[in-house]
């Protein structure tokens, strides 16, 4: 998982994961529902609230950030130009600023720059909100989650099994590639064909020991009495706490509102 | 508890059987060690007790499995997992769940039994197998021995009568080692199980076990008391299996008619009994024959006698070339105040320093976790220092890259398998030599030397992975022997091979030593290491804490097994027997029967 499970004891940890699932589906909502940029830089601000609370590893979100700049600013500027002024409901979103080409072709419109404002915002506050998600709840927690959606038992396994075999296939890896390198592997071929190649002795023994693990993996596990039943025994049953009911109301509360001022008030479009 | 008429088993695509009319019957609470070299079936066997055979793999299987009186070919595996329990080779494989107590529960939590009564079982199992209070701690972060008891925890906890252990060993080091054997032993006496082990050494087993069974080519060929089989040096050298070191001098002296098969000794104090009790024997009668030197000779005097006679001679020559010729000795590697960290984390490498010469065969040991395979990875640049210096064949390793040093400093890897990639065998062979531009002729002359060499030449157009792991492993050499580095390192050579392979890989190790080769040697069998190398040198956290000729070390009990190091049985005994042999510490068997025969000659 790109970002780790940060152990903490702030309200946002002590949650439960419905409740922390509910309110991300409903932000991801509110998002969707507004095009304006300010609803959004309002979107942002409060996300960035609740990261600043856990005490986000900044560094990192930057560390993700920074390669995306380009995209950002191209994202700008393709929906500056795409984005014709009949798209648009506001006489002020339909103005065009400029045009790219003489004779009155391909022009930018305001909307449409801050239509891209707003994509970059809404992609911004997604990727807060499910950092602060993925921060404060831990890998039991979802698969807790999984169980009381009824999701089969088979997915959690899935889950859990992927996640334990992270590290193990991560050190084969490292041991594959030292054993290939002190046998003189270079890796800086070129072109598609040498690097493909150049790659060959990592992912032929990677996949050869990835299939032998699996295989004695369905062994064990078969050892260890798995499917002999449909389900198993839940360690840890969940619980609504009240804590859980108020913030349920505050996100629902929000829901509602933010349905009215886009619908009742028609406010948040372009 | 189990019973086993005629089976027979043949994996799919094979012809011949894994496993011929194997008949057997186990009785309730009995410790069975089940021995025999590599392909005896010793895994297929296993995999028949807890049904995989035939329910997983298919194939052809006739005859009878009954354990605890269910058909093992009827009753599912799951069900079956109650009554016994398999643990097999690899842990790593074996662990399921992300925290200890998780993949603890999973056997029960597939049993649906009550999240309560989980809790509480899976609470006792782990005090069982000594990991009590380790609950939350992730199961990556454990190390190879604590994996190992948790992947025994993880089928114990479902309370079986019947346990299985497939190599439980394998990759552990001997601390480790007698942990596993410990737990075993507790668990038996206080719950009654039923034991079958899988295992090649068997130095601390000889008297916890009480009935062998050797297999060889898939047939039982020997089934009694331990004692009988490792007295009997000829029939464990005939199936594969190493001889106890002690039961050796033994066998000498038996051959000798010194003493009777009863007296064979299985371990040191027997060890150390028998050579007290014959030493004034001989003494008597030298006297008889009325040498008066002789019969004067105290221990001490004896001790004396020796010091002056062949053996000191023999160490004078291991330590004088390092000495004598020290100024013309090129120096292949040179380690100065190395330092080495990951991260952020304490220090792995506090402060090495090493020279090793060319020709010189050098054995890093110590505990897992000490740094031995951190050190190592520096000589051939896969890791550069944190601080400090490595220099290695004159050049800074700060200033080259591993695949530049790779045709003067070979590395073989403990598992072949993380760089087996190849169709064929030859094919294998050529990667090293194509990546170092060699071209046809060349490529073709040298491969060729090397296949004979280590004797692969049958497997030439073979795929490497339809061989067995000593082959493999054996390949992993040959690939790394193929770019002739003057300096091969070679990081745990004879993990889980049997007696015999590993025989072939020492022979060629030293073979390669003869002709030339630099070696540093990683390993945990202390027997090889007291036998093989000429320099050993002691790692314990992070840093060099004793070096020598392998009679010095060894010599330094205390120290060692402070560091979590069991010197050689044959040291140890030495050791014990200080107040005869002053000291010396012998390391192989013949010195031990050559001292005899020395006193022998020395009073007629």
């Amino acid at each position: 998982m790109l970002i780790e499970y940060l152990p903490g004891d702030s309200l946002l940890h002590r949650l439960d994961v419905r409740t922390k699932v509910l309110g991300f589906l409903v932000f991801i909502i509110l998002s969707f529902l507004f095009q304006d940029p300010k609803f959004q830089l309002l979107l942002v601000l409060s996300t960035g609230l609740l990261a600043f609370w856990i005490k986000i590893p900044l560094r990192k979100i930057w560390g993700m950030l920074l390669p995306l700049i380009p995209i950002i600013l191209s994202i700008i500027l393709i929906t500056g130009f795409s984005f014709a002024p009949e798209r648009f409901d506001r006489v002020s979103s339909q103005a065009i600023l400029f045009y790219a080409l003489p004779g009155d072709r391909l022009g930018a419109t305001l909307g449409g720059f801050l239509m891209g404002t707003t994509f970059i915002f809404r992609l911004f506050s997604m990727m807060l909100a499910s950092t602060v998600l993925t921060l404060t709840t831990s890998i039991d927690d979802f698969t807790q989650f999984f169980h009381k959606m009824k999701v089969p038992v088979e997915v959690s396994m899935m889950l859990t099994t992927a996640i334990r075999f992270i590290p193990t296939l991560d050190k084969k890896r490292r041991q594959i590639l030292e054993a290939q390198k002190a046998r003189g592997t270079k890796f800086n071929q070129k072109g598609i064909i040498g690097s493909i190649r150049s790659y060959l002795p990592i992912m032929v023994p990677l996949f050869i020991n990835s299939i032998m693990m699996a295989n004695s993996l369905s062994m064990a596990m078969l050892n260890r009495g798995y499917g002999l039943t449909r389900t198993w025994t839940s360690m840890r049953e969940i619980s609504f706490a009240p804590r859980d009911y108020w913030a349920m109301t505050f996100v629902l509360l929000l829901l509602i509102l933010g349905a009215y001022l886009r619908f009742g008030l028609d406010l948040g479009i372009l | 508890m189990i019973e086993i008429e005629e089976l027979t088993y043949c994996y799919p695509n094979s012809i011949d059987p894994s496993l011929k009319n194997i008949s057997l019957t186990v009785e309730k609470g009995k410790f069975i060690l089940i021995m025999g070299s590599t392909g005896a079936g010793k895994t297929t066997f296993s995999l028949c007790l807890n049904g995989l055979i035939p329910q997983l793999l298919e194939g052809n299987l006739t005859g009878q499995v009954s354990v605890a009186g269910k058909n093992v070919g009827k009753t599912k595996v799951q069900v079956l997992s109650k009554v016994l329990g398999l643990v097999q080779q690899d842990p790593e494989t074996q662990i399921i769940g992300r925290t200890v107590e998780e993949d603890t529960a999973f056997g029960p939590r597939n049993f649906l039994i009550p999240f309560e009564e989980i809790k509480q079982i899976v609470n006792q199992t782990l005090e069982k197998v000594r990991l009590k209070g380790y609950n939350h701690r992730l199961t990556e972060e454990l190390s190879g021995g604590e994996k190992q008891r948790l992947a025994i925890a993880g089928v114990l906890v479902m309370e079986p009568e019947i346990l299985v252990l497939d190599e439980p060993t394998s990759e552990l080091d001997p601390i480790g080692r007698s942990e596993i054997y410990a737990t075993l032993d507790d668990l038996r006496w206080k719950k009654d199980l039923t034991i079958l082990l899988v295992e090649h050494s068997i130095e601390e087993l000889v008297h916890k076990v009480d009935e062998v069974v050797v297999l060889n080519q898939g047939e039982v060929v020997w089934r009694g008391v331990p004692t009988e089989l490792f007295r009997n040096i000829p029939l464990l050298l005939q199936w594969g299996i190493k001889p106890l070191p002690v039961s050796q001098i033994g066998w000498d002296f038996y051959e000798k008619g010194w003493i009777s098969f009863a007296e064979i000794p299985l371990d040191i104090p027997s060890g150390e009994d028998m050579i007290r009790t014959l030493l004034p024997k001989y003494r008597h009668r030298h006297t008889n024959t009325n040498m008066n030197t002789c019969a004067d000779t105290h221990s001490q005097g004896l001790a004396l006698g020796l010091a002056q006679g062949h053996t000191p001679g023999q160490r004078k020559d291991l330590i004088s070339p390092q000495k004598l010729h020290l100024p013309k000795k090129e120096i292949v590697v040179q380690v100065s105040d190395l330092i080495y960290q990951y991260n952020s984390d304490q220090p792995v490498l506090r402060g090495v320093n090493l020279t090793i010469e060319a020709g010189e065969f050098v054995a890093l040991i110590g505990q897992n976790g000490a740094g031995k395979t951190t050190l190592a990875k520096h000589f051939n640049g896969l890791l550069k220092p944190t601080r400090g210096e490595v220099i290695v064949g004159g050049r800074n390793i700060l200033q080259c890259d591993t695949s530049d040093l790779s045709k003067t400093i070979g590395y073989v890897f403990q598992n072949p398998d993380h760089q087996i990639f190849s169709v064929t065998v030859e094919k294998e062979l050529e990667f090293g030599l194509k990546n170092a531009g060699f071209r046809g002729e060349e490529i073709k002359e040298r491969v060729d030397e090397v296949l004979q060499y280590t004797g692969l030449d049958r497997y030439r157009s073979v795929h490497p992975y339809s061989l067995g792991k000593g082959e493999r492993q054996m390949i992993a050499v040959a690939s790394i022997l193929v770019l002739k580095p003057k300096v091969l390192i070679i990081d745990e050579p004879t993990t889980g091979s049997d007696w015999a392979g590993v025989q072939t890989m020492m022979a060629l190790i030293r073979k390669l030593h003869a002709a030339g080769t630099t070696i540093i040697m990683i390993s945990h069998d202390m027997d090889l290491v007291a036998q093989y190398a000429k320099r050993v040198i002691v790692i314990k956290e992070g840093d060099i804490l004793l070096e020598g000729t392998p009679q010095d070390v060894f010599s330094k009990e205390q120290i060692l097994l402070d560091s979590a190091i069991i010197p050689p049985q044959l040291c140890r005994l030495s050791f014990r027997l200080k107040d005869i042999l002053g000291d010396v510490t012998f390391i192989e068997s013949s010195e031990f029967t050559a001292m005899f025969e020395r006193e022998k000659r020395g009073c007629l």
